[in-house]
């Protein structure tokens, strides 16, 4: 088992007192090299489960277990390191440095931790990485000077670059038009065949949602299938 | 890719924001290295000062009123392979030739060809010209003289024998000479050569030694020695000492041996008449059937009604000629043939012996004591040896009696016909004898206790000279090497530090341009809050990603530090110029070299650098705190420092935040009360403290206040704002963190300012009580030539040709001065070893004369002055000193001790008993009179403290100075002396008033910073009250209200604490509050502060701001 979430519960405090539960119980189990979507409306906690699963956010109770390595009892370093090998962030909004190349941009995970590799061959897997998405001749430029969906596209080859066996996509389609999104989609998909990388993607689109092999709703705090719960 | 790329990349891309935090990273560092740059330019001027003062000379021997040959210093110099001179020194005054300008208080410098040689310079007369001048450029300024012009140069006339023996004659105690200004001399020309550490230049005027030494009696002699080296080679005190031990004779000490006509014996004795103890005892225990002799002048020797008057009369050692037998008793008395006749006497009758030995004050004192006859002898053999009487000036070559003139008043209707007739016949032969021991016990006094030794007729001359100078130590009779110039650098290095002084005034634009860089740097990163969140989601640990920030930050103040380091060079030339302008008091009018170390250029970059790493750490720190999610979503809650870090509590939460502010605030409040209250009950002269500590509590108090209306204003508005002004309150009490920060900061920064600047006091507001820093006196007045007489008696008033009816009541306290360095605010060099006064501590105490600021553990400081006539232990004298002298001037505090030597070459420590507060007395230290003359030369007094009554002020000041014209003297008013000591202090407070205020405009640019953040924070809700119809105007004048609000409120309370806290200051008779100067500061705060604010309001509210709504 890739990825193991058990009896996860998610609180927030209010600032009046009082709290309110955003998540409930969630069970997940989820293969090696499985995609699967979590679609649900705006606020039912579907962010929260994805920064949960990928350490940026801890449950009031609950376990994630990642490759047999329980989140919860790691320290911040430990997380750090976790998240830098093994898991692989996109996010809606691409957060790439505008003062660093596109090869750059792609290269900052390598520089967070070892990665066994040395720098010659980040480099030459970043270009690699950057070919299959279509940009390998946009290396050398600026975020700035890219589309929306192709600064997605680097985005998501900066979270395989270490290859990661977790890929966590928060609305990866969120900020772009449907041709991009179009396009996202597929690379996704074809990259969670090629790499095998098991795939989460959290969306609001139906579309996307419908490429993955497993389709989960949240809604009510609750997590199921796209037939009943899971 | 690396980290250092990604900073690299990052410094790169943001350079608009980087600019902004560089530039004010380089103005920190501009203010830091340059005021260190003063510090190092005050420095160098003090050394070069030095080095101008001392030319090549390392050692000196300062003989002040002893003489030694000037051919000593040829020895000494061959001796050690150095350069060597001798010189004449003497206190002097002089005036241009109609008298209309002069100076007292100058240098007489009697000096050859080698004076120019040790101090490197080339004489300024290529010929040596008697009756020719040479006046230092300082000097000729004053007197406004130039080469060809006429002087008339008054030199002090040193006596043979010191002046406060009683037998000393009342000879003139000045000379006076019309010369020709050769030349001027300045630096090159050695023109400036004093031994005092002290930049402002000495008054010198040099004359030919040989024409010196003859004109004072003083021919082929000197009393300084200089001895100089080139370059590297240093001469060491020991090795210039041992050279004396090896060249020194007995001249060198004014001692004589001589072979007598008559009996052929061989007889030391002094120039000075008295033979030290030191050389004294050396002398008698040479061997040689050595015997001691001092011989006296008596008033009159009587039996019953039968009294012969001024005759000699010898104390010799027993066993000498037969005269004192062995077994003479001390009460026992041998007498001549002529004076037994004279009073009918003979052995067994009793004869009584009047004679003057001198008391307090120069008084005479008459004694007498009996002694019964032992023997009469003939006038034959020793009896008959008219050598027995020393050379006493006035008296010795003087062809008749009338012709006397000893010092003491003679009553010359007592002489009679065969008083002269014995005159005639035998001189001074003394007329009795007694027994050496009984003799001293009567006549002995500080300068010796022997007049001659006298040795056997077979003894070899040079044989006794070389036994007589092994057994002595030249440092005790005051030749002795002293390491001036190392003194002297010591003193420049050790000075005022001018750089920290700097640094202390410049305190609040380094504060300033700190809070400024922190500031911009926080602005950058909020910008990139994402991105700090975005390395963290990848795996980049908390600790990198500070790291990376610091590593930026880092860079951005290195090269702010780079860039500031040239600017700070600028920064120091504006100072330097301000000290030589404005601020020229501070520097006592001395003109400042700019000056430049590398090594402090790197340790001012190197601090700059750190202060702009730990406020960039500070700025940041919490933001590390952050969770990744709380990054990615860009967290942007605004705080500084760590200050206004608030949550977003309920309402509740509100309410208690504010009624937290509003309890601290009646707590301070309260306790601000109740200090005031304390304060007027009580008795204590703790004044200030109470008021401080009030104003500090009101500070506290109003900030806590201010926090509180905020936040309970905030949680209880109910109504809708209805206005624009409205409007800006609720946003003031929005977020609260940011506004109360802003009202601390300025609030604290006019705190300090005002309170500074108000400090400052005129001394002069209460100068006649006693217990003011004038003492109560009227004039501070210092003779160049001392005078020996009584001021208040009415015949020293009369021997001085005052007009006893202009000094009425006018009454003196006379200090006798043992040179040293000037330890004034004046000086800016540390001073090593300050001048000396002795006085009668009676005199002060009796007045209650100024006000003790602290004395040694144990002393009463009521009775301060009774501290000076306690013993302290062996080698230890007792001192009180002004507080600017022991605490700034020194370095010290009470309880220390500075070590001098006496002029017998002994070190004996000065134990500092006392503190003055302010006063006259600054610049030199108080010592008991009979401390002092058991250590220093004594030649009368030279600074005199004088009461005057207020209406008769004008006239005692022009009866002394036409008194003691020739004397020297210079009146001061003493208030205006205390001014000009004052006038030093309030410059330094100006300094920081104005550097302070500067801060703050500075500071003020933060508050449009400020502004900008808020509003560019508020974007979409301005773009919301665009969209419904509010004009830009509008919107500009309500955040216009809402940061000029919180300045306003934040500069009240700063000033009003402030006011609070100097409230004995406004209250003080002697205030002299710069208020216009003060309200200019405020005023100039709050303009550049509005000013900012609505140039940042204008700047962030440009453009489409609808934009912001898109953004939503």
């Amino acid at each position: 088992m890739m990825l193991e979430v058990t009896n996860v519960r998610k609180d927030y405090g209010l600032p009046g007192g009082g709290s309110v539960t955003v998540l409930k119980d969630i069970e997940l189990k989820v293969e090696k090299g499985e995609s699967l979507s979590i679609v649900g409306p705006s606020g039912s906690g579907k962010s929260t489960l994805l920064n949960i699963i990928g350490g940026l956010d801890t449950p009031t109770s609950g376990r994630v277990v990642l490759d047999g390595v329980d989140l919860g009892g790691l320290d911040e370093s430990a997380l750090a390191r976790v998240r830098n090998k093994r898991i692989g962030f996109v996010f809606q909004l691409h957060h790439l440095l505008p003062q660093c190349t596109v090869l750059e941009n792609v290269l900052l995970p390598t520089i967070a931790g070892k990665s066994g590799e040395s720098k010659e061959q980040a480099e030459s897997r970043a270009v690699e990485l950057l070919e299959r998405v279509g940009l390998k001749g946009f290396s050398l430029h600026r975020p700035g000077e890219l589309s929306g969906g192709q600064r997605q596209r680097v985005a998501v080859v900066r979270a395989l670059i270490n290859r990661p066996g977790l890929l966590l996509a928060d609305e990866p389609t969120g900020s772009l038009d449907r041709d991009s999104s179009e396009n996202i989609a597929e690379l996704l998909v074809e990259l969670n065949r090629s790499e095998d990388v098991t795939l989460i993607v959290v969306t609001h689109s139906s579309k996307l949602a419908g490429k993955m092999g497993r389709f989960l709703q949240l809604e009510g705090g609750t997590l199921r299938d796209g037939t009943g719960a899971v | 890719m690396n980290i250092f790329r990604l900073v690299y990349r990052s410094v790169l891309f943001y350079w608009r924001t980087n600019v902004g935090v560089v530039l004010a990273a380089a103005v920190s560092t501009a203010i830091l290295a340059g005021a260190l740059v003063v510090g190092d330019s005050v420095r160098y001027t003090l050394v070069s000062s030095a080095e101008a003062r001392l030319g090549k000379v390392e050692l000196a021997v300062v003989g002040q009123d002893r003489f030694f040959r000037a051919a000593l210093a040829s020895d000494v110099g061959t001796n050690l392979g150095a350069e060597a001179a001798a010189v004449l020194e003497i206190r002097g005054l002089i005036s241009n030739s109609d008298g209309s300008r002069r100076a007292n208080n100058i240098n007489v410098l009697g000096v050859d060809e080698q004076f120019y040689k040790v101090g490197g310079a080339e004489n300024p007369l290529s010929v040596a010209a008697d009756e020719k001048v040479v006046l230092n450029s300082a000097l000729a300024e004053k007197l406004g003289v130039g080469a060809g012009e006429e002087v008339v140069l008054r030199i002090a006339r040193p006596s043979a024998m010191p002046r406060e023996i009683v037998l000393t004659p009342k000879t003139d105690m000045s000379i006076a000479f019309r010369l020709e200004v050769g030349a001027v001399a300045d630096e090159s020309a050695f023109g400036n050569f004093s031994l005092q550490a002290n930049q402002i230049s000495a008054l010198n005027a040099f004359v030919g030694l040989g024409w010196l030494g003859d004109k004072i009696g003083q021919g082929g002699r000197a009393n300084l020695l200089l001895a100089g080296a080139d370059g590297g080679d240093k001469l060491t005190v020991e090795a210039a000492n041992k050279a004396i031990g090896e060249c020194w004779q007995l001249a060198d000490s004014g001692l004589e041996l001589r072979r007598l006509g008559a009996s052929g014996g061989l007889e030391l004795r002094s120039r000075r008449v008295f033979i030290e103890d030191v050389p004294a005892q050396a002398a008698t225990g040479a061997g040689d059937g050595a015997i001691g002799v001092l011989t006296y002048f008596v008033n009159e020797l009587r039996l019953g009604d039968k009294s012969t008057p001024y005759s000699m009369v010898s104390a010799i050692g027993k066993g000498a000629g037969g005269i004192i037998g062995a077994d003479m008793r001390n009460d026992e008395i041998v007498i001549n043939k002529w004076l037994a006749d004279d009073l009918e006497a003979g052995a067994g009758d009793t004869i009584e012996l009047r004679y003057f030995v001198v008391g307090p004050m120069r008084k005479l004192v008459e004694e007498k004591r009996a002694f019964r006859v032992r023997q009469v002898v003939a006038i034959e053999g020793m009896a008959a040896d008219v050598n027995l009487m020393p050379e006493f000036p006035g008296l010795s070559q003087v062809a008749n009696c009338r012709d006397w003139e000893p010092g003491i008043p003679i009553d010359l209707d007592k002489i009679r016909a065969k008083d002269e007739a014995y005159w005639d016949k035998y001189r001074g032969t003394p007329k009795a004898f007694v027994s050496l021991e009984a003799g001293q016990s009567m006549w002995q006094n500080r300068y010796g206790g022997l007049t001659a030794v006298r040795y056997r007729a077979e003894s070899d001359a040079e044989g006794m000279a070389n036994k007589i100078l092994s057994a002595v130590n030249p440092a005790s009779v005051g030749l002795f090497f002293e390491p001036v110039r190392s003194q002297s650098v010591k003193a420049g290095d050790e000075g005022t530090d001018f750089g920290q002084l700097f640094l202390g005034f410049s305190f609040f634009l380094i504060v300033a341009a700190v809070v400024l860089m922190g500031l911009l740097f926080v602005f950058g990163v909020e910008s990139r809050t994402q991105q700090m969140g975005m390395l963290r989601a990848v795996g980049f640990s908390p600790r990198v990603v500070r790291c990376v920030l610091l590593l930026e930050g880092g860079v951005l103040a290195v090269v702010g530090a780079v860039t500031g380091t040239g600017a700070g060079l600028l920064y120091t030339r504006a100072m330097i110029y301000g000290l030589g302008t404005v601020w020229r008091v501070a520097v006592s009018g001395s003109e400042i070299v700019f000056h430049v170390r590398g090594s402090t250029l790197i340790v001012g970059m190197g601090a700059a650098v750190v202060i702009s790493m730990i406020a960039i750490w500070l700025s940041v720190r919490r933001r590390f705190r952050w969770s990744v999610n709380e990054l990615l979503a860009g967290h942007s809650e605004w705080q500084f420092f760590g200050l206004g870090a608030y949550g977003v509590p309920g309402q509740a939460g509100k309410r208690a935040e504010g009624r937290g502010g509003l309890l601290l605030a009646v707590v301070c409040f309260a306790g601000a009360v109740g200090l005031l209250v304390v304060m007027a009950l009580s008795t204590s002269k703790a004044v200030a403290g109470y008021f401080f500590g009030a104003g500090a509590l009101l500070l506290v108090g109003g900030l806590g206040l201010s926090q509180a209306v905020l936040t309970l204003v905030g949680a209880g508005m109910r109504r809708p704002a209805d206005s624009v002004a409205g409007l800006s309150m609720r946003n003031a009490t929005r977020r609260r963190g940011r506004s109360v920060t802003v009202v601390w900061l300025l609030a604290c920064g006019v705190f300090l300012v005002i309170a500074v600047g108000a400090n400052r006091h005129n001394p002069l507001a209460e100068a006649d009580r006693r217990e003011s820093g004038t003492g109560g006196f009227a004039f501070y007045a210092e003779s160049a030539i001392p005078i020996l007489h009584d001021l208040n008696s009415g015949e020293g008033r009369e021997r001085l040709g005052f007009d006893s009816q202009k000094l009425g009541d006018v009454d003196f306290v006379q200090m006798k001065v043992h040179t040293g360095d000037d330890a004034s605010c004046f000086n800016l060099n540390r001073a090593q070893r300050p001048r000396l006064l002795g006085v009668e501590p009676q005199h002060l105490k009796k007045r209650g004369a100024f006000l003790f600021a602290k004395t040694i553990e144990g002393g009463n400081i009521e009775d301060g002055w009774g501290l000076l006539e306690r013993k302290w232990g062996e080698g230890v004298i007792a001192a009180v000193g002004d507080s600017a002298t022991i605490i700034w001037a020194l370095g010290k505090s009470v309880g220390d001790s500075i070590v001098y030597t006496d002029k017998n070459g002994r070190s004996f420590e000065v134990l500092l008993v006392g503190m003055l507060n302010n006063s006259i007395l600054q610049g030199s230290l108080v010592v008991a009179e009979s401390d002092f003359v058991e250590r220093f030369a004594d030649e009368g007094y030279r600074v005199f403290l004088i009461d005057a009554a207020e209406k008769e002020r004008a006239e005692v000041s022009e009866e002394l100075s036409r008194g003691l014209r020739d004397f020297g003297l210079e009146v001061t008013s003493a208030r205006e002396r205390l001014a000009a000591f004052s006038a030093v202090e309030n410059t330094y407070l100006s300094i920081f008033q104005m550097l302070g205020g500067l801060g703050m405009i500075l500071g003020s640019i933060g508050l449009g910073l400020v502004v900008l953040r808020n509003v560019l924070d508020r974007r979409g809700e301005l773009s919301m009250l665009r969209a419904v119809g509010f004009e830009r105007a509008s919107l500009k004048r309500m955040v216009f209200y809402e940061h000029s609000g919180l300045m306003v409120a934040g500069l009240a309370i700063g000033t009003v604490a402030a006011l609070v806290a100097v409230g004995p200051v406004l209250a003080s008779p002697g205030a002299q509050i710069p208020y216009l100067s003060l309200a200019l500061t405020v005023t100039a705060i709050l303009v550049s502060g509005l000013g900012w604010i609505w140039l940042a309001a204008t700047f962030a509210l440009k453009g489409d701001l609808l934009d912001g709504l898109r953004d939503e």
